[in-house]
């Protein structure tokens, strides 16, 4: 079996001519955001790879971060984070240009605006060049002091939350009232310095952040307060970027056994999804909470003995344990990690140009082995470890790479009935390529 | 202007700042040959296509050349160069490949030691932030560059060196008009 390795499917084109920061999938068309340091965002199809719009005249600076809503019918929704301080969110109708099925005529034939229902409050803040006549600019979120980093929005789509470098990580509540209203829900101050990332759990109202402190903490709302339930002081260096495990995420080589995917969803059913921290002291970590003492929740503690909600009640501390240091790969800061959905592969980016994967592979398998420890009763828990599957050196040539995310292939039907992915990467010069793993 | 941090700084004289010429007849015992041949023949630059020449694949940038490019930057409080100030020196520039480990890559790391004229300058960062700039402004995108300030020279060094080894914060400073208004002064005296 050949080795396997990523290969370049395309560029995403024309690129920016200026540093792009990250780029953003949409959770269910073929498209893409790309956030540039040129002020604008650039939305390409994956189907093409060709640049479908740009979206001008919101920011007055670097456009940092870019995230799309989930769970929104008919209507793609983009929140974007500047370093002028500012959030924005863009809307836009999917009816525009769809010639053919699958949004792969998106945005190409915008004249057709007809069907736009424009009664929507406009600041007037976007320009309305001809080409982006299709987005709108709802509304500007305004509440930080200084750059804006990341912003992420919720499971559900109801919450988004952002960071900044002045140290504070507010959370959004998107009231869906039809008038762009948003309404702060918390203003979390707790870090020491820029906070460079939030990232939500794939299911839950749970956030993780990371930042200049060297700390990644994780969020929680406990009766109608939002706050810190855990603290987690590892990494040496910023941490840069985090991303969560898939609820159901099962390591791939478990993929042909059943019972061996059964007892692993079991054993990791009580801690829930990973999370998975990149930073500047060149590590990729993997953290996992301890399951909490049976039916001990601090929500369910704190009300039985109704202790007054300006109290936080300790039960609702998690505690994070280091779960894994994934090899080391990277001689410079890695700016960016992905954990893929679907494969349960992670990718990590960084200064130095490389891009590596990573696998997480079975070490023991428990139903032949030899049962040492037979003091205990139950089945001895499965082992993993991780292993790079592949390296790619100076990927965007000399330049650094700052961010990667997965996507679901999209320029050719998947033949199999397991969808294909692709990754797409971010370099400092605006260059923007999509890969695929060759196994 | 406000108060000045150091009103008496020790100055060298410019006509005593190293300089390829007379660095290459006198102080040859320092640094020995091994930088100086490689320094580029001008013909290589003008035959520059891309032909598979060795002597291409030489490094055509050396350390006194990065000094030359810093050493003129002004100093923010004083009407003084970083050279005259020896807050950058040609012994505290070093460069080196960026990936040991990969013979091919073409990335190198330019590292400055900076020495602050006093140990609580609160400027560091600002003229920390001058050289990062002036180099990555003038260098190919090929170098990774590391300004950081010399270990004991500064009360906060770890902080200042944080700082400018964070690229976000870099590229934020560098849309920040009034800071920019201070490094544009700074380089006003370089060439």
């Amino acid at each position: 079996m050949a080795q396997p390795s990523l290969t370049l499917l395309s560029d995403l084109t024309p690129p920016s001519l200026e540093r792009a920061w990250l780029t953003a999938p949409h959770p269910t068309l073929p498209i893409v955001a790309t956030c540039s340091s040129d002020k604008t965002v650039r939305v390409y199809s994956l189907t093409n790879f060709k640049l479908l719009s740009t979206i001008t005249g919101g920011h007055k600076r670097s456009v940092r971060t870019a995230a799309w809503k989930p769970h929104v019918q008919g209507e793609s929704v983009l929140a974007t984070g500047s370093f002028d301080a500012t959030v924005g969110v863009w809307r836009r109708w999917d009816s525009y240009g769809r010639a053919e099925g699958g949004g792969a005529g998106w945005a190409l034939n915008s004249s057709d605006n007809a069907s736009a229902p424009n009664g929507e409050t406009d600041d007037g803040l976007a320009s309305h060049n001809d080409d982006d006549e299709e987005w709108r600019f709802a509304v500007l979120l305004d509440g930080h002091d200084s750059e804006v980093k990341s912003v992420s929005w919720s499971a559900s789509g109801m919450l988004l939350a952002t960071c900044a470098r002045d140290k504070s990580i507010w959370i959004w509540e998107d009231l869906d009232d039809g008038d762009n209203n948003f309404e702060t829900v918390a203003v979390m101050q707790e870090h020491g310095g820029d906070v460079k990332c939030v990232a939500w759990h794939p299911a839950e109202d749970c956030l993780a952040s990371g930042g200049y402190d060297d700390t990644i903490r994780v969020w929680r709302e406990d009766l109608d307060d939002w706050g810190q339930v855990a603290c987690i002081k590892a990494h040496s260096g910023t941490v840069w970027f985090l991303d969560w495990e898939g609820v159901d995420n099962v390591p791939s080589p478990m993929h042909g056994s059943a019972e061996l995917a059964s007892q692993w969803r079991e054993q990791r059913a009580l801690s829930g999804p990973r999370l998975v921290s990149c930073s500047d002291d060149r590590t990729v970590r993997v953290w996992r909470r301890l399951p909490k003492e049976s039916g001990q929740s601090g929500l369910n503690a704190s009300a039985a003995t109704g202790i007054p909600s300006i109290i936080r009640p300790t039960g609702s501390d998690e505690t994070w344990e280091e779960d894994a240091v994934l090899p080391h790969a990277h001689e410079l800061a890695v700016y960016a990690v992905a954990w893929s959905r679907r494969s349960g592969l992670v990718a990590s980016v960084g200064a130095d140009g490389r891009i590596v994967l990573y696998e997480e592979r079975v070490v023991n398998h428990p139903a032949d082995s030899d049962a040492m420890d037979t003091e205990l009763a139950e089945k001895p828990s499965i082992q993993t470890e991780w292993a790079v599957l592949a390296v790619v050196d100076g990927a965007h040539g000399i330049y650094e790479i700052n961010h990667a995310a997965w996507a679901k292939r999209a320029d050719r039907g998947s033949a199999e009935d397991e969808e294909e992915e692709v990754l797409v990467t971010t370099a400092d010069d605006g260059s923007v390529k999509v890969w695929t793993l060759q196994r | 202007m406000a108060e000045m941090q150091n009103s008496n700084p020790t100055i060298l004289n410019v006509a005593d700042l190293p300089t390829r010429s007379r660095a290459a007849e006198k102080t040859s015992g320092n640094y020995g040959s091994g930088i100086f041949a490689a320094v580029p023949n001008p013909s290589d630059f003008l035959s520059s296509d891309s032909e598979g020449d060795e002597d291409l694949l030489e490094e055509p940038i050396d350390e006194q050349e990065i000094y030359d490019l810093i050493k003129s930057i002004s100093d923010p409080e004083h009407p003084l160069s970083l050279g005259e100030l020896a807050v950058v020196s040609l012994p505290d520039i070093s460069i080196t490949p960026t990936l040991p480990n990969v013979p091919e890559s073409p990335l190198q790391t330019v590292t400055i030691l900076i020495t602050p004229t006093i140990t609580h300058c609160s400027l560091a960062t600002v003229i920390g932030l001058g050289v990062r700039v002036r180099l990555e402004q003038s260098l190919p995108p090929r170098f990774r560059v590391d300004v950081r300030i010399k270990e004991g020279t500064h009360s906060t060094g770890d902080e200042v060196n944080k700082q400018l080894g964070d690229k976000e914060r870099v590229a934020a400073a560098l849309e920040n008009g009034a800071l920019m208004q201070v490094i544009a002064k700074m380089m006003e005296t370089c060439q």
